[in-house]
């Protein structure tokens, strides 16, 4: 048996990550050039990565290792954000860089990149550890996958991992045929599909805040929580993403894997221990008990929205329909408000209120949870209203946690007034947190898969989600139905007067 | 000189301190507070060193931070100050404040210390104390500061420090281990990258394979590397015992620096510093990295990040003094 290496102090030293070569393909796109080559050169900076770490790039366009290097220097220059370029670790670095061009729908690709692979493995000692990033369009993974195993490079002397990125398919059918491509080469335990929601530190730091603390988890159930509130709201409009976007929209794009996850990491019961497979079999669980809606349901419990034209501070803002590649009668939703519930004894009759759209009024994640009023109202309110406690944890853009609760106004008088007691996680810890990439792909190295979504629970998202995109798929919905820079659609605000609640504007 | 400090009134004054950033700052302050550090430091020591070493600690570990500064032999005098350290995070409109209490006491007022200090200590948080004054370690007033902290932090291997008061030092402190207590010292701390170097060395599937190879583990030091020759032999000697290697290891003195020698058979592995470097040699391979001499700030960055038992430490600890006891006579 192999012994373990005796000299290992994991109090101490930083997680050890093994040797291994990662594998772009879609090495010139965007999401390499904006996240992956900041956060490995940042990984590599901190002195996270084994001293032979090496990228293979792999795009259509034909390039030299220097012109990559290049290229890559250029990116991690432009887009990292709290790291300045420093010569030395460069130099480092890039030596770990090569680019092999083709098209992924030549075998040639993959004999090349197999030569390049095991010259690699000699040069640097990677021991055969191969991770593939999957950085292309969706419709590229099962290809991309069948290539890899055909020319023998799912298999190695050393690990072989495959990363996907979102999205999982677009309806459950197509994400259980996508799973069936990938296993044809790599096992399940070896697809690592990235959701960069769990890498946040804050969403990470919601399982601390649960699971660490004893005095919040007693009160996290139906019988003190009256509902919860869960958004993902951007400023921003579709940014050149219009064609993509134009086949996503926002239930697909936000909620089915995003938001859904985080619904799952509130909401799941607490886990045996924080082992990957603990973890993510309570996530997966909680997944599978949110109630799928009949067609009355969806029309009572889910809104669409899609944003207009707006004058907002000063500048013109085109609606959806007059976006760059998006089609004048788009019925595509940039909005999507919808009310879960969960049936299981902690939630059952909670509603979990998920919202998410493009060019609302404010940038900001975050989830708040309403806490049942006082039984007795015995004291006057500044506001005239009952308050109710609220707990929110913000993931972006000012991660933290405030608590609202009722105080004593100054002065003679018993008037309450509402008060937060605020602790801000970026600045009550001055210290830098990784970015989600740094987070996930450390963890994808390390073969650590607890951030990661895993097949079982990809499809009871679908299953949850696929009943409203049919009924919305056969309704006529009257686009643009919200202002830019709005809070949304009026619908979305009737969805929970229905219920006397009304949509925090954080 | 003030002769005496009353804690209520440092209390008192803090307070005041806090009111008055709330009515000044238009945004605000938030007050952040994870723990207590006490430091005690003697008068000659660099003060603005220490107290900029004490700034850059807070982003990390903020912290009521009690500075006491030692004035020696001289007639009777306790006096304190209280201020605040504030920083503004970078894009952000909120100050972050912690707050710093300053006492001053000679030798003669020594005593009167752990009544000064325990009030002061915020309630439910972990109390770390940084004792960087080796004088005061051997004075029994020393014992009841130390029994209020969570967690002691001393430096055996201090400038100045003797090789018989280094050896007292880590027998002390193995003594008070045994006893419960948490201690950390900061030659250990310093060896944190040779040892994650060596780790590092051993990940490899194939130098991992040659382990039971290893018959001899030599440490050779040169001045001020004492404690830190025991350590590392100790450290060695018990991680190889962990996996059934049973070897003595040897500790020598050299000219200069540290060395650490792993061997037996056709396997070699050593490491060196050689000025700002970390040598590493595995065979033939030679690998070379940075290691600059951590500052006070990282190391203590790093203690402070530990606030529980470190069973590594404690149980070369253990087997440190043994080795060092039985070379001293």
């Amino acid at each position: 048996m192999p012994i373990e290496n005796p000299f290992q102090d994991p109090l101490r030293f930083e997680r050890q990550t093994p040797e291994c070569v990662i594998v772009i393909f879609g090495a010139n796109g965007d999401l390499t050039k904006r996240k992956l080559l900041p956060a490995l050169y940042r990984l590599a900076f901190d002195r996270r990565l084994a001293a032979g770490f090496a990228i293979v790039g792999i795009s259509r366009t034909p390039l030299s290792d220097d012109d990559f290097r290049e290229k890559m220097r250029a990116s991690v220059e432009q887009f990292s954000e709290d790291t300045k370029l420093d010569d030395d670790v460069w130099a480092a670095f890039a030596r770990g860089l090569y680019y092999v061009s083709g098209d992924i729908g030549d075998a040639g690709l993959y004999q090349r990149l197999g030569e390049r692979l095991g010259q690699i493995e000699s040069e640097r000692h990677t021991g055969g550890n191969a991770l593939f990033y999957l950085s292309t369009q969706p419709s590229q993974y099962a290809p991309i996958a069948h290539g890899i195993g055909a020319a023998g490079l799912g298999k190695g002397s050393g690990w072989r991992r495959l990363v996907v990125e979102k999205p999982f398919g677009h309806d459950l059918a197509s994400a259980r045929e996508l799973s069936d491509r990938l296993h044809e080469v790599f096992d399940e335990a070896a697809v690592y599909r990235i959701d960069h929601y769990l890498g946040k530190e804050t969403v990470q730091n919601i399982l601390a805040f649960r699971f660490g603390n004893g005095i919040f988890e007693p009160l996290w159930n139906r019988r003190y929580v009256d509902h919860v509130q869960i958004t993902g709201a951007e400023s921003i409009g579709v940014e050149g993403r219009g064609a993509y976007y134009q086949e996503a929209g926002a239930l697909d794009d936000m909620i089915q894997n995003h938001l859904l996850q985080v619904m799952a990491t509130i909401a799941m019961e607490p886990c045996a221990s924080f082992q990957a497979t603990s973890v993510r079999d309570e996530r997966s669980k909680l997944l599978r008990s949110i109630r799928p809606m009949t067609p009355d349901e969806v029309r009572q419990n889910a809104v669409a929205g899609q944003y207009g034209p707006a004058r907002i501070g000063g500048t013109d803002v085109p609606g959806f329909r007059q976006e760059a590649g998006v089609g004048p009668n788009s019925r595509t939703g940039t909005y999507a408000a919808v009310t879960f519930f969960v049936d299981n004894w902690r939630w059952a009759g909670v509603p979990f209120y998920v919202r998410t759209g493009k060019r609302l009024a404010k940038r900001v994640s975050e989830i708040a949870i309403q806490f049942n009023t006082a039984p007795l109202h015995l004291f006057n309110q500044d506001s005239g209203e009952i308050s109710a406690n609220l707990l929110i944890l913000r993931i972006q853009p000012e991660e933290g946690i405030s608590l609202k609760f009722l105080s004593k106004r100054p002065g003679s008088g018993m008037t309450l007034r509402p008060v937060s007691m605020d602790f801000n996680y970026g600045s009550s810890f001055g210290e830098r947190s990784p970015s989600a990439y740094e987070t996930l792909l450390l963890d994808a190295i390390v073969g650590d898969p607890t951030l990661y979504t895993r097949q079982d629970m990809v499809e009871a998202s679908w299953s949850v989600v696929e009943p409203i995109q049919n009924a919305w798929r056969e309704g006529t919905p009257e686009f643009p139905n919200y202002a830019a820079g709005s809070w949304g659609p009026a619908a979305a605000d009737e969805m929970l007067a229905r219920r006397g609640h009304v949509w925090r504007k954080p | 000189m003030s002769t005496t400090v009353a804690p209520e009134s440092i209390l008192k004054e803090l307070a005041a301190l806090w009111t008055q950033e709330g009515k000044q700052g238009d945004a605000g302050v938030l007050r952040a507070c994870s723990m207590t550090l006490i430091v005690i430091a003697e008068a000659d020591d660099d003060a603005a060193a220490l107290g900029e070493t004490i700034a850059a600690l807070m982003p990390q570990h903020p912290a009521r931070s009690i500075l006491i500064r030692l004035l020696g032999e001289r007639e009777r005098a306790l006096s304190h100050r209280v201020y605040q350290q504030c920083w503004k995070p970078f894009g952000q409109r909120q100050q972050i404040c912690c707050e710093q209490i300053e006492i001053t006491a000679s030798d003669p007022a020594l005593a009167d210390l752990p009544s000064v200090i325990l009030p002061l200590a915020v309630p439910d948080l972990p109390v770390i104390l940084w004792c960087r004054s080796a004088r005061l370690v051997r004075r029994p007033e020393f014992g009841e500061i130390a029994r209020m902290a969570t967690k002691v932090v001393i430096d055996s291997a201090a400038d100045g420090v003797t090789s018989a008061d280094a050896i007292d030092a880590i027998r002390r402190m193995a003594d008070a281990v045994r006893t419960g207590g948490i201690f950390a010292d900061l030659a250990w701390t310093r060896l944190t990258r040779w040892r994650e170097t060596l780790a590092r060395v051993f990940e490899n599937r194939d130098t991992l394979a040659r382990l039971s190879e290893v018959r001899s583990v030599q440490v050779r030091f040169g001045p001020g590397y004492e404690t830190a020759a025991w350590y590392l032999a100790a450290w060695s000697a018990n991680a190889l015992a962990s996996v059934g290697q049973v070897v003595t290891p040897v500790v020598g003195r050299q000219d200069e620096s540290l060395c650490l020698e792993l061997s037996g058979g056709m396997f070699h592995v050593k490491l060196s510093r050689q000025d700002d470097r970390l040598v590493t040699v595995v065979n033939e391979q030679t690998n070379c990295t940075n290691l600059p001499r951590p500052a006070d700030y990282h190391m203590m960055r790093e203690e402070l990040g530990i606030v529980r038992r470190d069973a590594v430490f404690e149980a070369t600890l253990a087997s440190a003094t043994r080795l060092a006891v039985s070379s001293s006579g």
